[in-house]
């Protein structure tokens, strides 16, 4: 007899352990839609199911499979809640109509539950929890299982559960491609687990570290604008990882906090690895001896990171056209990547890179045709004679500052061809105006303006254009012009020695422009400029 | 069978942000998505407020997620307008490619058996659907039929426009509801995504830098896709960003002067957990 007390007993159970996945199956939610809820989402099914079971009052086995079967449906949360509600359904449809449940009503009920979930969905996906569902009533339909009590039965179930899981990414390409087994499943092998367990009356395994499947690998794969990687372990009592995350977080980046109360493993990017360890030895014991300290930036000398730039350059997927870009400047660097530079060389005014490394780079691109960006007069030559060297169909539109390649390289489409693209980008830049605050280096008249040692000297589109001892008033002069020749946006790369950025947004907008103020790293140049 | 206000009741999500759905018609309702803030679970519009929600956002160090109704409240909801002696149910739902909300109301809607409900999978999303309630309840008032009213949803559902823009395409990103505009992601420059919904998901018409571009390019695609007439309605959603709702209005009155502007609202905390705070969306539709 299926009374009403063991069902809440199991499914208090499995409810019990999917709480404790919960966190470790959100975090390999990545199908259907990547947003970590896939835990939460059958905790809260669950949740429901087993709040309907407490108010029910059935006193037969088909009443309660009918409670069970509509509180499933009522209570369904999320894509795999509905999924998980359809399976109950199918399964309390078998067990209701029985009396007692031996091997034999196992494997039908997990039958009816894998043929209800299927025939839910419009569009059966493989390496889902379809397939868990499904691999798990194969293994209960098979006659040596058939014939086994129901709690061996079970135990094999769990273990065929737990083998499907893990070949998911087999099946489903998002998988492979995170590096993740599917949520869905492994939350529905856990639940299951939880309701064996119950049974049995064993302790439940430990739950997996999260970062095991998250694969530290795939946190690498970021670039990193922080130093060192750190890594350590901290033990303790009722440690708290939220607040532990929340305050390692203004340290760096590429941060990971997993665990448990007692245990917990932090990975951190991070330019004060002292500070980190600090943080954890604050809350615990850090044990020296697992602490894992790297220096990311040591690991790649500059030609090394050159030719992993060149390798990355040539790996990636061809077309027609490929962009090629040449600044000074960390953040320069990277903004001009964001906008689709395949290849950012590092130079500019002292520094001009040779016409033998800007032919490297446009030999390396994976496309026939090439648009360089020198973003400085200094480097044009070089461009135009690499252009000249080079086998391929090379185009240099002579961007003279790097704000201006940056507008430029943003009307660049990889989709498009290399003549609608020269034309756009050419377009882009045809009514820019373009500032640059330089330091005085010393006492000069250019282009009748006087600048002393060390004083602001302000460019405007190539011709000097103010000068004085407080930048604020020469980046005013700049502003002004700007709002009086009706341009509208602004976009400001801050350099060395630069002023913060919210003192120049709060200028830009004074005058009614819209500020994009972005950290370029330039030397020289406390400010980069361009207006549209 | 003769459809009238008094026999057919319509019923939305809370995604069509149509608040006050109840207050400005008898027959109408809003069933409510959930938005769950560090494992407490609200109702959207009527636990939180888009304004409360904004403020808890800017301060939360945990995202928030969503989650459908549960077929459970669409059959309450249901239940108490059958109850109330209507005879038919529109219910009207997001795109099932972004939610399973349309899903759940099927479920609801086979639940309570019969052909009282009609549920629509409107294929987009936010005020546009509260405009396609609104054009079904124009022609409530003088009375239509299911064919009318299938005739419109069809119809709607090839010529009703959304365009929007996000702060940040992080928000789309994280809730995974960014599809195909995933291309427009990477960009480190204060760049605009212009965005649309069609088939039912996100898809990009392209990007520019900064505000008043944005600006431009809505005003673009509204002219190149309207003609001016009082049939043509127009609404505005914002994600607690009303610095859009002045320059939206008089770049629509510019445009076509004659068009009627029927919904300024913001948009809810489950539209917005997905959007992210500045979004901002104009939808138009040619009745």
């Amino acid at each position: 007899m299926i009374d009403l007390g063991t069902v809440r007993r199991l499914a208090t159970a499995a409810l019990a352990n999917i709480e404790r996945h919960r966190r470790r199956v959100n975090a390999l939610n990545v199908y259907p839609v990547p947003d970590g809820d896939t835990g939460t989402n059958l905790e809260k099914t669950m949740q429901g199911i087993v709040a309907e079971l407490e108010r029910s009052t059935a006193s037969t086995t088909p009443q309660l499979a009918a409670d069970v079967q509509r509180a499933a449906t009522m209570e369904a949360k999320g894509n795999s809640g509905v999924i998980l509600s359809t399976i109950v359904r199918g399964m309390a449809r078998v067990l209701g109509e029985r009396e007692r449940v031996d091997g034999e009503v196992l494997a039908e009920a997990l039958r009816a539950g894998a043929t209800s979930a299927y025939q839910a969905v419009k569009l059966p996906v493989e390496g889902t929890m379809l397939t868990v569902v499904r691999e798990m009533a194969e293994e209960a339909e098979l006659p040596e299982v058939r014939s086994l009590p129901v709690v061996d039965g079970l135990a094999r179930v769990v273990a065929r559960g737990d083998d499907a899981v893990s070949r998911t990414p087999e099946l489903l390409d998002k998988l492979r491609e995170a590096g993740v087994v599917d949520a869905g499943g492994a939350g529905l092998v856990e639940l299951v687990r939880g309701v064996l367990h119950a049974l049995t009356g064993e302790p439940l395994p430990e739950v997996p570290d999260v970062t095991e499947e998250l694969t530290e690998e795939s946190i690498h794969h970021e670039e990193s604008e922080y130093r060192f990687c750190t890594v350590f372990v901290v033990e303790g009592e009722g440690l708290d990882l939220d607040s532990l995350r929340a305050r390692l977080e203004p340290l760096g980046d590429s941060l990971l906090v997993t665990g448990d109360a007692s245990i917990a493993k932090v990975h951190v990017h991070t330019d004060e690895p002292d500070g980190a360890l600090a943080i954890g030895r604050a809350v615990g014991v850090v044990d020296a001896a697992r602490v894992e300290i790297g220096d990311m930036r040591s690991q790649a000398s500059e030609r090394e990171q050159w030719l992993a730039q060149l390798h990355a350059a040539a790996q990636a997927p061809p077309t027609d056209v490929a962009l090629v870009a040449v600044a000074q400047g960390g953040g320069n660097r990277e903004l001009l990547r964001s906008v689709g530079a395949a290849i950012v060389i590092e130079g500019g005014q002292t520094m001009n890179p040779s016409v033998g490394q800007l032919l490297e780079g446009v030999t390396a691109v994976n496309a026939d045709h090439v648009i360089v960006l020198p973003n400085n007069p200094n480097v044009r030559l070089a461009a135009e004679n690499a252009a000249n060297e080079s086998t391929k169909d090379v185009r240099v539109i002579a961007t003279a500052s790097v704000p201006e390649g940056i507008v430029a390289a943003f009307a660049f489409d990889r989709e498009t061809d290399v003549d609608a693209n020269e034309a756009a980008m050419r377009r882009a830049i045809e009514d820019l105006s373009v500032g640059e605050i330089v330091r005085a280096s010393r006492d000069a008249t250019v282009d009748r303006v006087t600048a002393a040692e060390g004083e602001f000297l302000a460019m405007l589109d190539g011709r000097a254009f103010a000068a004085d001892a407080d930048l604020w008033v020469v980046l005013d002069a700049l502003l002004d012009r700007f709002a009086a020749d009706g341009r509208s946006l602004v976009l400001a790369l801050r350099g060395e020695d630069a002023p913060a950025g919210e003192e120049i947004e709060a200028r830009i907008e004074e005058r009614g422009l819209e500020p994009d103020v972005k950290w370029g790293g330039q030397p020289h140049y406390p400010l980069l400029l361009s207006a549209e | 069978m003769q459809l009238t206000r008094a026999n057919t009741a319509i019923v939305l999500d809370s995604t069509s942000d149509l608040v006050d759905a109840r207050e400005r018609h008898a027959n109408m309702r809003l069933v409510p998505l959930y938005v769950l803030f560090d494992g407490e679970s609200l109702r959207d519009h009527v636990d939180i407020s888009p304004a409360v929600f904004y403020e808890r956002l800017a301060a939360a160090r945990n995202l928030p997620t969503t989650s459908q109704p549960t077929p459970g409240d669409f059959l309450a909801c249901y239940e108490e307008l059958a109850g109330a002696g209507f005879e038919r149910i529109w219910s009207l739902h997001l795109t099932s490619k972004l939610s399973g909300t349309f899903e759940s109301a099927r479920r609801a809607a086979a639940e309570l058996g019969g052909d009282r409900v009609r549920v629509v999978d409107t294929e987009t999303v936010s005020l546009v659907v509260a405009m396609l309630a609104e054009a079904i309840d124009r022609r409530l008032e003088t009375g239509t039929t299911d064919e009318e009213i299938d005739e419109l949803v069809q119809r709607f559902k090839r010529v009703n426009r959304v365009v929007f823009t996000v702060a940040t395409l992080e928000f789309l990103q994280k809730g995974g509801r960014i599809g195909k505009a995933q291309a427009l992601a990477g960009s480190l420059l204060n760049v605009k995504p212009i965005l649309t919904i069609e088939d039912g998901v996100v898809v990009p018409l392209g990007r520019v830098r900064g505000r008043q571009k944005a600006l431009a390019e809505f005003a673009r695609l509204f002219a190149e896709g309207t003609e001016d007439g009082e049939g043509l309605h127009l609404a505005i959603a914002h994600a607690n960003a009303p610095e859009w709702v002045d320059v939206l209005t008089d770049m629509a009155r510019k445009v076509r002067p004659q068009a009627t502007l029927d919904l300024v609202e913001p948009l809810g905390a489950v539209v917005g957990t997905h959007t992210g705070p500045g979004a901002v969306g104009f939808f138009w539709f040619q009745d």
